[in-house]
């Protein structure tokens, strides 16, 4: 617990949650932007079509945003060689264990922060009826496991490279990659298809009416797998960044 | 009772491949000294004081801080009696000297009037308020004694603490490390590679050469290893050399100087009688003392850079 609070002591002054603010709100606009003048049908499915909207805008932005969080969280460290004190006076495993949790903390309120601002806008778009708790709440933990999932993998990174370009590379890059993999449906098992694998509502689009219609999926044995595979990131990259965290010499 | 040596280390050694970067050390630290770790760049010495700290696993041999041998799970509990500066300052640059001693005050668990009294004694409680990026070089450098000195512990590491410092602030980290055994009891372990520094500091001090330790004393006895010679000029030299020998005198040439073991006063009066009545010309009578410099390349070979 004492090292928990170190280390929100530690990122004093870096403005971490002022960047990662400025970049929710980069999700903000898009989402705020998307569907901004509902018709009749689209005030009807407004709340479901938010559902099929978030993952998208998770994909592109989340795996960049879990980069910067990490790297600004391991930086503070590499920038003042602190690993050679700290490891002097906590455990390294103890050390990695408060940075994921701090880093927790934000994906937490930063998913919070996304799915208040969908409901605030449903309602002040007049959507039809009150959303449905129990997706919506699936899709909370489902956003909260795939950040989580990439953030871990980011913070391994970022704590073994002292050049955080590196790390930061990665995760733009995931972004681009879930971006492309969207389109070529090759996304369920890898870290950054996590947001789109686990995307419980699809689109149906009828050329002939050009109907929109957003229905509930039920996941095939595959697709269960896919989503299964979020939390198998979790547990492989969790376990390699303590192992790896704790071998390292300073 | 308290311990006698405060760390031994068994044998230890570092292995990177197939280099031993440390090779079979036995280091032996007495309770209450300022122990000098000398050696030339490359030699080992943050090696192994990183070793004894744990931020590096031996590949083989052993460490006893306290009397108590170091193993994965007392590790933490003995480092807490140890405060550390290794090779350069940790800190965070962008808090405050005392925002960054208060985060290492709550990891050590010490007291909160350690931080104060710190700060005092490594002359930086004026600048507390200022961010760390906004110190000198020799600020820093004191901000990570001061974190080191947090809590008091009875064991303080310094990787060359006064590295980048200019000549004043190596003459006060130098003035500071001297207090610290008499004033608070702690036991210092200070490396270096220049000589003159050590001999400066330390009381007890240790020799490591290409990863090996060569020699380990006080400096009492590394002084003592200065041999006095008696160094005569002559105007011939071989002449002497043959007469001095004839009379069981134990000399030899160097660079055109006959050189002597010390002796006493009377008896290099005689000799130079003796020279003068075989009409051999003196022209230079000097004492000749071997310096530490000179016992530090021995030791550690003429290549190394001091």
């Amino acid at each position: 617990m004492i090292t928990l609070r170190m280390e929100f002591q530690k990122i004093r002054r870096k403005k971490i949650a002022l960047t990662m603010c400025a970049l929710i709100c980069v999700q903000f606009a898009w989402l705020l932007w998307s569907g901004s003048h509902p018709d009749e049908s689209g005030r009807l499915q407004g709340w479901i079509e938010m559902l099929h909207s978030l993952p998208l805008v998770s994909v592109i932005m989340m795996p960049t945003i879990m980069s910067v969080l990490a790297s600004r969280l391991a930086d503070v460290e590499h920038k003042g060689n602190t690993y050679k004190l700290l490891n002097t006076l906590r455990r390294p495993g103890e050390l990695y264990h408060a940075k994921v949790i701090c880093g927790l903390c934000f994906i937490l309120a930063i998913s919070a922060a996304q799915f208040i601002f969908v409901i605030v806008l449903g309602y002040a778009r007049d959507y039809a009826g009150h959303p449905e708790w129990n997706y919506y709440a699936k899709a909370f933990v489902l956003n909260l496991a795939c950040c989580l999932s990439l953030y871990l993998l980011q913070l391994l990174l970022s704590m073994l490279f002292f050049n955080q370009m590196i790390p930061l590379v990665v995760g733009i890059g995931g972004s681009m990659l879930g971006l492309i993999l969207m389109y070529i449906k090759m996304y369920s098992f890898l870290p950054w298809g996590g947001f789109l694998s686990s995307a419980q509502v699809r689109m149906d689009w009828n050329p002939e009416t050009r109907v929109i219609h957003f229905y509930y999926r039920e996941y095939s044995t595959l697709e269960l797998c896919a989503v299964f595979m979020i939390f198998v990131w979790i547990v492989v990259f969790y376990t390699v960044g303590r192992i790896l965290f704790k071998r390292k010499e300073v | 009772m308290p311990t006698k040596n405060l760390v031994e280390t068994h044998n230890l050694t570092k292995q990177y491949g197939k280099i031993h970067c440390v090779n079979a050390v036995n280091m032996q630290v007495p309770t209450g000294a300022i122990y000098g770790f000398l050696g030339p760049n490359g030699a080992g010495k943050s090696t192994t004081l990183k070793m004894i700290l744990g931020l590096a696993r031996p590949t083989e041999g052993s460490i006893t801080l306290f009397g108590t041998p170091v193993i994965g799970k007392n590790r933490m509990r003995l480092l807490t009696q140890t405060g550390s500066l290794i090779e350069s300052p940790s800190y965070y640059g962008h808090l405050t000297g005392e925002e960054n001693l208060r985060i290492i005050q709550t990891l050590k668990n010490c007291a909160e009037k350690d931080i104060d009294e710190v700060l005092k004694i490594v002359r930086l409680s004026e600048a507390r308020k200022k961010l760390v990026n906004h110190y000198s070089l020799g600020m820093k450098q004191r901000l990570g004694l001061a974190a080191a000195l947090l809590g008091f512990p009875k064991l303080l590491i310094l990787d060359e603490p006064t590295n980048g410092l200019d000549p004043a602030g190596i003459q006060e980290m130098r003035e500071l490390i001297c207090t610290l055994p008499p004033r608070y009891g702690i036991t210092v372990i200070v490396s270096s590679h220049l000589l003159s520094e050590i001999d400066q500091m330390a009381d007890h001090v240790g020799i490591i050469r290409k990863g090996e330790l060569v020699y380990q004393n006080t400096l009492e006895s590394l002084h003592a290893h200065s041999k006095e010679q008696i160094a005569l000029r002559v105007n011939h030299t071989a002449i002497a050399l043959d007469l001095l020998r004839q009379d069981g005198i134990e000399a030899t040439v160097e660079s055109g100087y006959l050189l002597l073991p010390m002796a006493e006063d009377a008896y290099v009066a005689n000799l130079c009688r003796l020279l003068i009545a075989q009409n051999i010309s003196l022209y230079r009578i000097e004492k000749r003392e071997k310096s530490l410099e000179d016992i530090f390349l021995s030791l550690t070979g003429k290549e190394s850079s001091l």
